[in-house]
């Protein structure tokens, strides 16, 4: 055992440092090496030949590519319908648990949706919607619809089987933290408004849900930036089809690149993407987790 | 008095009625499922759909046969763990220093390294395919296993550096007055205080590493680098279709560990996925 430090003074302070820097320089090369360079190549028309420079040509072409403004318009409609969706039924399922007894026994159940693979459960919807139509016949079996729904060739209803399989595996996530937000708050607050009389509505809506709004915006941002991510549904249920009314940005640049091949371009929407996530991480993101700690 | 009871009970009804029927949904699309893994391929496309199959094991013996799962699986479990190893040497350090010392820039560089988080993969996906291709590491698992670290390293970071911060400073201080250095302290009693801590971490990176597709999709590029989230994306043969029979048995094997750990770590699970901010 040593009685006493002998480690020089530089070393004292840079110690921290020291310490985080191996994680730091990882992130690094796998996030600021690409974001360069993909907005070098984004200047540049690449096929699998020599990088030809074409100036801001990628980007001109961007505005005016309606692909890619649909792809975006699709990602908002399909992620803040799901997103509305899975907050809504966490948040009732939560109401309704939290202070259950037996809830806590048979909670697992809840979260078995979230357990799959995401590309198991694309199949588990592909196969039921779409390919043995079971839920079409479970439809007509009790009089809602007259025939099998016509799901591929109906650009909302491919949005809605998108946005049904993402609130089938993701409400869970949404329900467990929620949960856990409302049983970690003070139970005396509660018994205190209810001797005075307050319904578990009243109390649920004017006491619980202000208490967890900053935890609220937590777990709606993380589910946020995974539903504007979507891919693997639409790759293996969709197809970004019919008419490309299903294609989200991550599915899009993935075509444009890897079955197009057409890196530059893909590359100048990655680019635009990257700023979009920029400014949302500076000014949305780093406040709510900084409230939601404190 | 009566009625008072009375609305007590109904509402308690109306609470059962809706937490069962959301049960349902998660449970029959599950059961169902299963049931697609252990019927033969003819009863699972038919014009009228088949509920009550005629039950086989025809697609778990074909799926040993006729796909390399034992190669899946290796490059699944040699990939997942790989990831979380690499996750686990690189966060602990830095979560200590991020929970433990004031210096200028902290904060920056936490925010930093949970802002990786948010990057789609998509974004880094051409990149990425480009610098594997460079470094000849396509389609083999090393990639997979740096790609899956990178995914997680914020998340792993942030979970231990949560339950680092629920650590009374005294229990330090003692040790420090003992001479103790700081990595001492840092592997002899921070990290055997926070273990549950360091375990949902784990966990949590291995269940999105298990979940990985997109990445897995570009970087294998034939079955030998497969993960079985990718593998069951692959399971056609020819003109024959999707051979669903044994994609949901492949599901299934996934799927039953994950389940299995969840259960065991259930307590901490939303502390891990919220990345810290809620103490569950």
């Amino acid at each position: 055992m040593q009685a006493f430090q002998r480690r020089p003074k530089w070393l004292k302070k840079w110690f921290p440092y020291l310490l985080v820097a191996p994680a730091v320089i990882y992130l690094l090369l796998i996030t600021l090496y690409p974001g360069v360079y993909a907005a070098v190549q984004s200047f540049y028309a690449v096929k699998f030949g020599p990088w030809n420079p074409v100036g801001w040509a990628n980007y001109a072409k961007l505005w005016n590519d309606y692909q890619f403004w649909g792809a975006l318009r699709n990602t908002l409609i399909i992620g803040s319908i799901s997103l509305a969706l899975e907050c809504t039924i966490a948040l009732t399922l939560a109401f309704f648990a939290y202070r259950d007894p037996w809830v806590q026994g048979w909670r697992i159940i809840f979260l078995i949706p979230m357990l799959f693979m995401p590309s198991a459960v694309a199949f588990i919807f592909k196969l039921g919607f779409l390919d043995a139509r079971v839920v079409s016949d479970i439809l007509m079996g009790v009089g809602l619809i007259e025939r099998n729904l016509a799901i591929q060739s109906s650009i909302w209803m491919s949005r809605a089987l998108l946005v049904l399989a993402d609130v089938w595996q993701w409400t869970p996530f949404l329900f467990i933290i929620f949960v856990a937000a409302l049983q970690g708050q003070d139970e005396e607050i509660e018994e205190a408004a209810r001797l005075d009389g307050a319904s578990w509505t009243a109390i649920f809506f004017n006491i619980s849900l202000p208490l967890m709004r900053p935890i609220i915006a937590v777990a709606l941002i993380l589910r946020g930036i995974d539903i504007s991510t979507m891919f693997t549904n639409v790759h293996i249920v969709t197809k970004g089809g019919p008419a490309f009314g299903t294609e989200t940005m991550s599915f899009l640049i993935y075509r444009t690149g890897f079955k197009f091949f057409n890196f530059g371009y893909a590359s100048a929407m990655s680019v635009i993407m990257l700023i979009l996530t920029i400014v949302i991480a500076q000014f949305v993101v780093k406040r709510a987790f900084v409230s939601a700690r404190t | 008095m009566a009625k008072v009871r009375k609305s007590r009970a109904a509402s308690l009804i109306v609470r059962y009625l809706i937490l069962g029927a959301w049960a349902v949904v998660c449970l029959a699309p599950t059961l169902w499922f299963l049931s697609i893994g252990l019927r033969p391929r003819v009863e699972i496309i038919t014009p009228q759909p088949i509920y009550w199959p005629t039950w086989s094991l025809d697609a778990w013996w074909k799926l040993w046969e006729q796909w390399p799962m034992a190669k899946y699986l290796r490059n699944s479990v040699a990939a997942i763990f790989g990831s979380v190893l690499i996750d686990l040497l690189l966060a602990i350090p830095a979560a200590y220093s991020l929970s433990r010392y004031e210096y200028r820039g902290r904060d920056d560089i936490g925010f930093y390294i949970l802002s990786t988080r948010m990057m789609a993969p998509a974004i880094v996906a051409i990149p990425i395919f480009f610098l594997f291709k460079n470094l000849q590491l396509l389609d083999t698992i090393w990639a997979l296993m740096i790609v899956f670290a990178a995914i997680n390293l914020s998340i792993v970071t942030w979970i231990i550096r949560s339950y680092m911060l629920d650590i009374p400073k005294e229990l330090e201080d003692a040790a420090k007055t003992d001479g103790a250095s700081d990595l001492r302290i840092l592997w002899e009693i921070i990290v055997p205080a926070i273990l549950p801590g360091i375990i949902t971490a784990a966990v949590i990176a291995m269940i999105f590493a298990i979940n990985e597709f997109l990445f897995t999709l570009l970087i294998a590029s034939t079955p030998d680098a497969y993960t079985l989230s990718v593998a069951l994306a692959n399971f056609t043969a020819g003109t024959d279709g999707v051979i669903y029979n044994s994609i949901a048995l492949v599901a299934f094997i996934a799927f039953t560990p994950v389940f299995l750990v969840v259960i065991a770590i259930q307590r901490h699970l939303s502390r891990g996925l919220t990345m810290g901010a809620v103490k569950g």
